[in-house]
C-alpha cells in the first residue's frame, strides 16, 4: 500500500457520513451533544486530538522515510 | 446454490428460525456434506454450526464489536556480529493505536454522557474498522555481519489513519475543532 498521510485511503467525507448516519441511528444531535460539555473540556479534547493528529504525521512520516530508504 | 439465495432474502429471521440459516448457509460452507446433514437435527446441537461463517451477512442487533490485534516478533541472531536491530517503529504504532483508541471513547464518554447510547455508538464506530489482525514477524540472521534490520507494521499504520480519522470526523460534527 502505498498511501501518505496526505492521501488517506478512505475519503474524510466517507468518514463523516458514517459517523453522521451512526449518530443518527442512535438518536443522538450534534445540537444537545455540544451542551454536555464545559468549555474546559471543549480546550482539553481540542489538544488532545491535535496532539494525536501530529503524532501520526509523524508516525506516517517516519514510515514514509524508512521505505524510501 | 438457489437455496442458498432464497434463504438469505430473509436473513433478519435469525433468530426465530436459526435453522432455516443453517440449511441456508450450508451449501456454501461444505457443499458435500450437505445431503448428509441436512435433516440430522443432532447436528445443530454443536455450537460450532456453520452458521458462524456467515456472520457478517446474518448480524443483528445483539452483536458485538470485536477487535483483535496481535504483533508477534521474533528476531534471533545467532552466530553474527554487528547487527543493528530496529523495531521501534512497530511498537510506537501499537502504541498509538491503542491511544487514538481511548480518545475516540473518551470524546464518546464526555459528549454523550447521559444515556445508554454512548456504548452503542462506540461499538458501532470501532466496528467499522474492526479487523483481526495477527502480524508474525519472524527473523532470522545467521552468519551476518554489518547488517540493519528495520521492522515495520503497514496493517497498523492504515489502521491508526483510519482511527484517526474517525476521531477527528467526531470531533468536528460536536464543533470542537
Amino acid at each position: 500500500m502505498s498511501e501518505s498521510s496526505k492521501d488517506p485511503m478512505m475519503s474524510n467525507k466517507v468518514v463523516e457520513v458514517m459517523v453522521d448516519s451512526i449518530f443518527r441511528k442512535n438518536g443522538i444531535k450534534p445540537e444537545e451533544v455540544k451542551n454536555n460539555l464545559s468549555e474546559k473540556q471543549r480546550e482539553m479534547l481540542k489538544e488532545m486530538v491535535t496532539d494525536l493528529k501530529a503524532q501520526v504525521e509523524e508516525f506516517q512520516e517516519k514510515k514514509n522515510e524508512s521505505k524510501a530508504e | 446454490m438457489s437455496v442458498y439465495r432464497s434463504k438469505t432474502e430473509g436473513t433478519n429471521r435469525f433468530h426465530d428460525d436459526l435453522y432455516g440459516n443453517d440449511y441456508a448457509c450450508q451449501p456454501e460452507e461444505n457443499a458435500c456434506d450437505t445431503k448428509d446433514n441436512q435433516y440430522a437435527p443432532a447436528y445443530y446441537d454443536n455450537s460450532f454450526s456453520p452458521n458462524f461463517g456467515e456472520a457478517s451477512v446474518v448480524q443483528t442487533a445483539d452483536e458485538f464489536s470485536y477487535m483483535e490485534q496481535e504483533s508477534a516478533e521474533v528476531i534471533w541472531v545467532k552466530e553474527s556480529c554487528n547487527i543493528n536491530v530496529n523495531s521501534t517503529d512497530t511498537q510506537i504504532g501499537a502504541s498509538l493505536q491503542a491511544a487514538l483508541q481511548l480518545a475516540i471513547s473518551i470524546v464518546i464518554r464526555l459528549s454523550i454522557a447521559d444515556s445508554g447510547d454512548e456504548e452503542a455508538v462506540e461499538q458501532e464506530l470501532m466496528q467499522t474498522i474492526s479487523a483481526s489482525q495477527v502480524n508474525k514477524q519472524k527473523i532470522f540472521i545467521y552468519n551476518t555481519k554489518d547488517a540493519t534490520v528495520t521492522t515495520t507494521d503497514t496493517d497498523i499504520s492504515v489502521n491508526i489513519q483510519l482511527l484517526l480519522q474517525i476521531l477527528i470526523a467526531l470531533v468536528i460534527m460536536i464543533d470542537i475543532l
